[in-house]
């Protein structure tokens, strides 16, 4: 803390006498001085209490201060009257650390006697600076001490924690009990303003986390400076007058982080020699060696150590930003108030009897129902789904009912179901940052305690193990809102992200490795997530997409960093390895987290445009490759046991037969159960060639088809859900080697007809066989609904792309398609595909927003388009979606 | 003493920064760069929107070397660096007068 002195100070004229004229000269003080402080460094280092050190680093500091003091008005031969000298900031706290400065504030009585002493302060001040103390000096007459300086809120804060030192004890008296109890007072709403603002832009420097892998021990969150912030917190908030706002393990806990730090801020200052307070790997070692701040003598290793100093610092850190949190000055705009109106309102309908929302924040009302742990953990999933942090008090609030065994703990399991709501929301960091910091997380996930507050000594990354991987989850969960140049183009990718919960997983796991003894951390890793998988009983599709997602997690940063990334051999090597979209998204994503999260500075626009430009390319290569990678289903063996056990009948034969030809992205879209489901219907097919099935998804509804190939299929049943008003979101077109065609469409029901009248689902099955069989005729139910939506006009528009691709199928033309969306739009293309002769062999369909992105594989009698062909149709489509 | 100043293909970044330390080349300033010579812009079109490099991504390598070490840091950055298609990069060299090594003002040569 700066307590800088007014312009002109210490500028006096040179004193006419010096202390070199004293009866006791400098040349006997400076080495008294100086073995003063070699004694209290032995101590120190041969096991004497940090308080004790710093008590007797001031007891030393105030000695030479008053001697000083003394002989310089002798010299001069003035009495102290109208001058005092106050220790202020640490040292007024009786907290000095080796090398810290002197902070003294010199207090005149009257403009007259500031100019009276000015030529003894500089003597004074220079003197000791000689004997070895750094002097940090500040001056002011009562009068000014009156006078809030709006631009010096450290002198203010400082000035808390004074205490005489030497001079005229009525003019302390004066200060100490009149000036500054009003000036205080008046001044307390813009001194905490000013601490908060210190203090947020402090934590804001060092990232907001206490988990550095070099901490420095002052300034960074969880240091000593946090404690300093805590005291002043309350003192300002007037605890001193007698509501205790803390517990008395709490306080406990404090004391003993306190003393583990000063420890080790004297160590640091002794070892660097000078006012340094980075505790670097080196010293890391050296202070674990010799058990520092623990006291048993017994060495730790220095990652062991290492979590002794985060345990404290976290103690320190969470009880400032407790108090940060409650004393917040500023009021909450009209913007964040109808907010938590908004978010209260939604809450209420759910749990509200058990937590609700205040200031943005959600607290806990029922304190007595937290020891049932299902109610603690949907307080997280609440969190985590509306964006709502908890409290500093709810925290505390959880964290007293987890220790205390009066409150015995119910449902402590949390089932698979409850953390993928969480880990798949819009906000899983929310809640996963306090179930950290409760221990929470790591009674669920066990795996994740191996990284705890881990040091692993590398030359990027700046935080802990465990840091880092919560860091990950947060740069995507920003990704939501508004992000930077770096993630602009990852954005869309979150958003649309599909079983968020398995990347999100697998991001906790990916570096639990680096806590085991294993050469690989991946390797360690994965057999992290085998014994995870097993206690949450994951599905084999769960675990092996997550298995896929930490094998993988470095794959494409060394693609980017170490391969020629506009090399198509390079993007089609990569894809192979990757093998779906579903998987690239989730990687990339993946990839993204993990540089942003090393430092601040890892994840560079250059590198994020880099591996932007390979998810494009690898992206473009599996959607004009489709065709080319087709099931060989005799070769699946693994797969046909999980389809058979699924389905519970059917031969294998008759499996293989099923699967045969669909290209392997089908694999990719479906998992087994759902297979087994198709070939469910499959083997329904010969009682009547048209099988549907419509079911509720988490966003909508799936409709899935299965018939023999027949012309127009698609546009027929696009017309039909156009027919219904459902709004095609997403939809796949897949065929087998014997012509099985299999269509799935995922869409929204726009006028919510199924969602309310659910026996209206059977009425809707049978107007799509009917009008596939040709019962009925489209037109019909057609007639209205599309021209009726053509009316309105779009919020945004699109321009329309057509690209015609001849080169990345060896049997199929590639029809890439990019337009506005809108109701009845798939209906439109395909039916002017099927006008056209066209046979559309495999078809994926997306919406963004209002955009809808097409992609037809597309034949004319067996035979990719001819260049008349693609014109034409070109030509027609145009029209169709001008 | 030479300042060498090298626009290679980020993908031979490895292998140049290993080549280099083999025949004792200690130090170097590294930037990640963009830019383009010859070789054309690189374009991929992605759900409807074009996404168009006309700056490629590069590696810059900065050194200052002492005389005797030039050919040899020059000859290795050739072979590791190339490809035999456009867009490999280049090499620069230009005279150094003087350098200084702040810690303890050691000049010439022997602050590198």
């Amino acid at each position: 803390m700066t307590t800088a002195a007014r312009p002109g100070w210490n500028r006096g004229v040179p004193p006419s006498k010096n202390m070199q004229e004293s009866p006791t000269p400098l040349s006997v003080l400076g080495p008294q001085a100086e073995a003063e402080r070699q004694k209290i460094r032995q101590s120190f280092e041969s096991g004497t209490s940090a308080r004790a050190t710093l008590h007797a680093l001031c007891e030393l500091a105030d000695h030479h201060v008053g001697q000083i003091f003394d002989e310089v008005l002798r010299v001069q031969n003035r009495a102290p009257d109208g001058l005092c000298l106050i220790a202020l900031g640490g040292y007024g706290r009786r907290m000095l650390f080796p090398y810290s400065d002197l902070d003294i504030l010199f207090l005149f009585g009257t403009d007259k006697t500031e100019q009276e002493f000015r030529p003894l302060i500089s003597e004074f001040s220079r003197t000791l600076w000689d004997l070895g103390f750094r002097v940090s000096s500040a001056g002011r007459t009562l009068e000014e001490c009156k006078r809030i300086e709006e631009d010096n809120a450290e002198f203010h804060l400082a000035l808390l924690d004074r205490r005489l030192l030497a001079g005229d004890p009525t003019l302390f008296e004066k200060l100490d009990e009149k000036v500054l109890p009003g000036s205080e007072k008046q001044a307390r709403p813009f001194l905490l303003a000013q601490l908060h603002k210190l203090t947020r832009d402090r934590l804001t420097r060092y990232g907001n986390t206490i988990f550095h892998l070099e901490p420095n021990v002052k300034e960074s969150p969880g240091g000593m400076r946090d404690y300093q912030a805590t005291i002043w917190l309350r003192q300002l908030a007037e605890e001193k007058k007698g509501i205790r706002n803390i517990t008395a393990a709490e306080e406990e806990m404090c004391s003993s982080a306190v003393d583990f730090l000063s420890a080790t801020r004297c160590f640091l200052h002794y070892n660097n020699g000078r006012n340094d307070n980075t505790l670097t790997y080196e010293l890391q070692e050296a202070a674990a060696e010799r058990a520092l701040g623990i006291g048993d003598g017994v060495a730790r290793t220095p990652s062991d150590w290492m979590r002794q100093y985060f345990r404290h610092a976290r103690t320190l850190n969470r009880q400032l930003l407790r108090y940060l949190e409650q004393k917040a000055p500023v009021p909450l705009t009209l913007r964040q108030r109808l907010m938590n109106a908004a978010r209260a309102s939604k809450i209420e309908a759910g749990d509200g009897k058990y937590f609700q929302v205040r200031d943005g924040l959600l607290e806990v009302v029922d304190l007595s129902a937290l020891s049932d742990r299902a109610i603690t953990y949907s307080l997280f999933a609440e969190s985590a789904r509306t964006g709502t942090p908890l409290s500093r008090e709810a925290e505390r609030s959880i964290g007293y009912v987890l220790i205390h065994p009066e409150l015995p703990p119910k449902n402590t399991e949390m089932p698979w179901e409850k953390l993928r709501e969480i880990l798949g929301s819009d906000y899983p960091s929310l809640a996963l940052r306090p179930m950290q910091r409760l221990g929470l997380l790591m009674e669920i996930l066990p795996e994740f305690g191996l990284i705890d507050s881990l040091v692993v000594r590398d030359f990027y990354h700046r935080y802990t193990v465990d840091e880092h991987t919560l860091r990950t989850i947060e740069h995507l969960q920003d990704l939501a809102d508004s992000p930077d140049e770096r993630g602009a183009h990852f954005a869309q990718l979150w958003k649309t992200a599909e079983r968020r919960e398995l990347l999100v997983l697998a991001l906790l796991l990916h570096d639990v490795g680096k806590g085991m003894p294993v050469e690989n951390h991946v390797t360690g890793s994965v057999a992290a997530l085998d014994s995870a998988a097993k206690r949450l009983k994951l599905s084999p599709e769960e675990k092996s997409e997550i298995q896929s997602l930490i094998e993988h997690h470095l794959d494409m940063s060394a693609t980017v960093q170490r391969r020629d990334i506009f090399d198509p051999a390079t993007v089609a090597g990569f894809a192979e390895s990757v093998t779906n979209q579903e998987r690239l998204q989730r990687l990339c994503l993946l990839t993204y987290a993990d540089i942003h999260a090393v430092n601040p500075e890892a994840l560079t626009p250059w590198k994020a445009e880099m591996l932007w430009q390979l998810f494009v390319a690898t992206s473009n290569y599996f959607s004009r490759t489709l065709d080319r990678d087709r099931l060989h289903a005799h070769d699946e063996v693994s797969l046909l046991g999980r389809i058979k056990a699924f389905a519970g009948a059917g031969s294998t034969e008759e499996i293989e037969r099923f699967l045969e030809g669909f290209p392997r992205r089908y694999l990719a879209v479906h998992s087994p159960e759902e297979i087994a489901a198709h070939f469910g219907l499959y083997r329904k097919l010969s009682e009547e060639p048209v099988q549907a099935q419509v079911a509720a998804t988490r966003h909508g509804f799936a409709l899935t088809l299965l018939t023999p190939d027949r012309p127009a299929l698609f546009s027929t049943i696009s017309g039909v859900l156009a027919g219904w008003g459902m709004n095609i979101n997403k939809a796949d077109a897949f065929a087998n080697a014997a012509g099985i065609i299999l269509d799935t469409f995922y869409f929204t029901d726009l006028h919510r007809t199924l969602e309310l009248n659910p026996s209206e689902i059977t009425r809707f099955g049978k107007t799509l066989e009917d009008v596939v069989n040709g019962k009925t005729t489209l037109e019909t139910l057609l007639k209205g609904r599309v021209s009726a939506s053509r009316g309105r006009s779009p919020k945004v528009t699109v321009e329309t792309r057509i690209n015609f691709d001849d080169s990345s199928s060896a049997h199929c033309t590639l029809l890439e398609i990019v337009t506005q969306d809108r109701p009845g739009l798939l209906h439109e293309m395909g039916s002017a595909l099927a006008r056209l002769g066209c046979n559309i062999e495999v078809a994926l369909i997306d919406t963004e927003g209002h955009k809808a992105i097409d992609v037809f594989y597309l034949t004319a009698q067996s035979k990719k388009l001819t260049a008349q062909k693609q014109e034409l149709l070109r030509e027609v489509l145009q029209g169709t979606l001008s | 003493m030479m300042k060498l100043e090298a626009v290679i293909q980020p993908s031979r970044f490895e292998s140049v920064k290993d080549a280099l330390r083999e025949i004792g080349v200690e130090g170097m300033t590294v930037t990640e760069v963009r830019g383009h010579g010859r070789q054309k812009g690189h374009t991929e079109v992605y759900r409807g929107r074009e996404y168009t490099v006309d700056l490629l991504p590069k590696i810059k390598l900065e050194m200052v070397l002492p005389d005797n070490l030039v050919n040899s840091v020059v000859d290795t950055i050739l072979k590791s660096a190339k490809t035999g298609k456009i867009g490999d990069g280049k090499i620069f060299l230009s005279r150094v007068e003087e350098a200084i090594r702040i810690r303890n003002e050691e000049r010439g040569e022997n602050a590198l």
